[in-house]
């Protein structure tokens, strides 16, 4: 029996869809919990899968620096544009914003991770405010590039840190980002090029979205039940008797990961090491 | 023989610039370079009903607002980044104190470049089923006339005054930027390109032929510039590239002590109503610390 984290369970199962050849994007989000999902599984699942299956994976942080080079950091930056980013050792760095519109705009990113307070089964996501926008319960930072990830990249991945009623709801507040309202018929007639949300990864499960574009729970991370996730889903998930178990990552996939990806454990916590 | 126009001059008169109910625009890029020492002036000066127009907003922003000065924001994001939430915009919004109109980060800069070309909005195809479109009565749909495609019409930025912070200028008004930078610098260019007043606050003030040997980093030519202030550590507590960094410290003070409406007041009266100028405010900031914030820079 191998030990392994919940994000060297998340990386592993990630990095196996990821394809050879595309391009990868993400920023870098700050606060403990959001960080470890929008940023550090991410990294860590593109650097397995390019010492995998996927060496033609370019990866695209903060639409800035291609392909940076970790090694030489002991943690990781918290700042995007601090002075020290500058210096990132990376194979191409982009000077003028937006940075990424050539590529974002032209369909070139193959994919991104977002996030939100909200999620809705329609996965439409909210970084907005709770309550009504004009005069809001609780208001939170803004859409932020949340509206291109979800319009204009060819998908994207959703990272919930938090999987609560509260964060799994019928219908989100306030729409940052546009899933399948309609299903993927009603996402057609809004005219967005880009493919929208692929996955949901949450600490309990993975969602995914079916051929009509209708929210479904793909896997269950082993050690959750169904009870558990039906418990704190906030809408209805229909009958979860066939749902499979999150498959738990490979040995090779966990030597990849610890000794080569993130030996000084700056993506991944250690402590079970 | 008439000589050619210094545009140096004082915070105070710079800050004249901005009228009451004007929009203006802050350069730089969420907690970076953000023009500080120009955002005291404006809230001793105690200017009302601004509308402030950008793509990310921080301690400027959240700093505005605390003070009354604002009546509207159009933006991405307003936060501090790792040390948390704007606390001032937060209470504001909620209580129904300010009207936000949300844009998204790429369209919020597409609305500079459209300002740039004189032209009333900005073309942009992917808001289809987004709050963004959907609450914004601003933005107008229409059909693309080669294609018949949906597309929707962002209004340009619409801005009376951008002001940016460089860290160095000459006395005509010519500013720089650094031939390596990142985005933060970026806004600094996009948000002086298509407005007809432009204040830049420099760290330094260096001679003409100190541009002339660099003139590829001339990022803001001098007949775009109304007028150039000299103000060291001007982006504090936000870094300026090359000049100076976060200071991590204050940032963290100040995302405490705007937590409550009457903290917040205390911190006005002393670092901003209770100075004169930046210089004094930076005098509460301590030469030790200064010093630090530039030390391997």
């Amino acid at each position: 029996m191998i030990n392994y984290t919940l994000e060297e369970l998340l990386a592993a199962d990630m990095s196996r869809t990821f394809k050879d050849g595309e391009l990868g994007f993400t920023g870098l989000a700050t606060g403990k919990a959001a960080a470890t999902y929008i940023t550090n599984i991410p990294l860590a699942a593109m650097e397995l899968a390019k010492r995998t299956h996927a060496p033609n994976l370019d990866i695209w942080l903060c639409g800035v620096y291609a392909n940076a080079d970790w090694s030489s950091l002991d943690r990781m930056p918290e700042s995007e544009f601090e002075q020290e980013m500058m210096y990132l050792p990376c194979e191409a760095q982009e000077y003028d914003y937006p940075a990424t519109p050539y590529a974002a705009r032209g369909g070139e990113v193959s994919f991104g991770f977002g996030s939100g307070v909200q999620v809705d089964k329609e996965g439409n996501i909210n970084s907005v405010c709770i309550g009504d926008c004009r005069r809001p319960k609780v208001a939170l930072v803004g859409s932020i590039f949340l509206t291109e990830h979800m319009a204009l990249f060819g998908r994207e991945y959703i990272m919930m840190p938090h999987h609560e009623r509260r964060n799994f709801v019928e219908k989100v507040d306030y729409i940052s980002g546009v899933g399948f309202p309609g299903g993927r018929d009603g996402r057609a007639k809004l005219g967005l090029r880009g493919g929208g949300p692929a996955y949901i990864y949450t600490p309990r499960c993975i969602f995914s979205f079916d051929e009509a574009g209708k929210i479904y729970v793909k896997s269950i991370h082993p050690g959750v039940t169904k009870q558990e996730v039906i418990d704190n889903t906030g809408f209805d998930l229909g009958n979860l008797d066939n749902v499979p178990t999150t498959p738990p990552p490979t040995e090779e996939e966990l030597r990849i990961l610890r000794e080569e990806v993130d030996p000084k454990g700056i993506l991944l916590r250690m402590d079970h090491r | 023989m008439k000589e050619r126009k210094i545009k140096l001059c004082g915070m105070e008169e710079a800050a004249r610039y901005v009228e009451n109910g004007m929009r203006i625009a802050t350069g730089g890029f969420s907690v970076y370079q953000k023009p500080m020492a120009f955002v005291h002036e404006l809230i001793r000066q105690k200017k009302k009903n601004l509308t402030l127009v950008g793509s990310t907003h921080s301690i400027d922003a959240d700093m505005l607002i605390g003070a009354g000065c604002l009546s509207k924001i159009e933006t991405s994001y307003v936060g501090l980044e790792k040390f948390g939430l704007a606390k001032n915009f937060r209470r504001a919004y909620e209580g129904g104190e300010i009207e936000v109109v949300h844009y998204s980060e790429m369209m919020a800069w597409d609305r500079f470049l459209a300002e740039r070309e004189r032209m009333p909005f900005y073309t942009v195809d992917f808001l289809g089923g987004s709050d963004i479109l959907n609450k914004n009565p601003e933005i107008k749909p229409f059909r693309c006339p080669m294609t018949g495609r949906q597309m929707y019409a962002v209004p340009a930025a619409n801005v009376d005054v951008a002001i940016v912070h460089v860290h160095a200028a000459d006395q005509y008004g010519n500013a720089l930027i650094q031939g390596r930078h990142m985005m933060p610098q970026s806004m600094n260019a996009a948000i002086t390109r298509g407005c007809e007043t432009v204040i830049v606050t420099a760290e330094k003030i260096i001679s003409n032929e100190e541009i002339r040997a660099q003139a590829e980093n001339t990022i803001v030519p001098a007949f775009k510039t109304t007028c150039v202030v000299h103000a060291p550590f001007g982006s504090h507590p936000t870094p300026t590239l090359l000049a100076s960094r976060t200071d991590e410290g204050f940032f963290r003070y100040y995302a405490d002590i705007s937590g409550t409406k009457e903290t917040f007041q205390r911190f006005l009266d002393r670092y901003i109503y209770g100075t004169k100028s930046f210089s004094e405010y930076l005098q509460f900031i301590g030469k030790e610390k200064l010093e630090e914030l530039k030390r391997g820079i």
